[in-house]
């Protein structure tokens, strides 16, 4: 998205905020427009139920309407969307039986005392491109995400599913910058240790005909 | 000259294109020598892509765009009437 882009988005987004502070209802329906995906979106990532994430999604534009004149404008006005539907989904996940999470220093490469790799990496890049639509390849990285420790996940969906900047998801998550990278290279690393399991097998030379 | 876990450190920024030049150069010396973190940085890029493609697809399902424009609608009505 280019700067200018950036700048007017930002300036029709400051006009809705505005007029729905001064309770005009049509603004409500924008935001609601410009919104709900991101929202619903992000609330399905995070708890993979569409009736949970659809709850979510209704509470939130909810607080968005009661709460407007609370926000008052010191981050972005989709940063604070982002928050609300954060705290929504995490309250939704708190109140449902919670899977234990696994460490996930575990499988964080390890090395040996020359500072090796010890294990040995396969090069699987190449051969995911075939894989990529099927539905088994899908169910696979949607588990490996759901796997993910609470705070590389959040991480994880902001910065790289949704795209976001690194500053951005810092300010969201109210983390510093460092923090922010150190957090997501541990998910991705987590990931690709998640992942490795399944492309080698089909990327392995014993797999071919 | 840095070893595998330096690398593997260093891949995020790598990624960013935010390392100064001399550890960028140092980092891709290690690479000319290191199948194994060739392989790694490859599949490093690889698993932001699948799980980005995966997981962006996300569309508001028919039946919830419905319920959420009610929703909607209901919730205007109430506050109307307020």
């Amino acid at each position: 998205m280019s700067f200018t882009q950036q700048k007017e988005d930002k300036e029709i987004e400051e006009a809705l905020v505005r007029d729905l502070q001064a309770g005009n209802l049509e603004a409500y329906d924008r935001i609601a427009e410009l919104y709900q995906k991101k929202i619903y979106a992000l609330s399905f990532n995070l708890m993979r139920n569409q009736m949970d994430a659809q709850d979510v999604t209704q509470e939130v534009l909810l607080t968005l309407f009661r709460k407007i004149n609370t926000f008052q404008g010191k981050s972005a006005f989709s940063s604070w969307v982002y928050r609300i539907t954060l705290n929504a989904s995490y309250m939704k996940l708190r109140s449902k039986k919670k899977e234990p999470n696994i460490s996930i220093d575990e499988l964080l490469p390890s090395f040996n005392g020359a500072g090796f790799q010890q294990e040995k990496i396969q090069d699987w890049s190449g051969s995911t491109e075939s894989l990529l639509f099927t539905n088994e390849t899908r169910e696979v990285i949607k588990k490996a995400v759901d796997l993910l420790p609470e705070k590389e996940k959040v991480v994880f969906l902001l910065r790289d599913v949704e795209g976001l900047s690194t500053e951005k998801v810092s300010e969201i998550l109210d983390l510093t910058v460092p923090a922010v990278k150190s957090r997501l290279h541990r998910g991705r690393l987590f990931l690709r240790k998640k992942l490795s399991g399944y492309f080698e097998e089909y990327s392995s030379p014993k797999g071919e005909i | 000259m840095i070893c595998c876990k330096e690398c593997i450190d260093l891949l995020f920024d790598y990624f960013e294109g935010s390392l100064e030049q001399e550890t960028k150069n140092s980092l891709e010396e290690h690479f000319q020598d290191c199948p194994p973190c060739i392989a790694f940085l490859n599949t490093y890029k690889s698993t932001t892509t699948l799980c980005r493609e995966t997981l962006n697809q996300i569309e508001i399902p028919d039946e919830v765009r419905r319920a959420l424009q009610n929703f909607l609608k209901e919730h205007k009505i109430q506050q109307k009437k307020m």
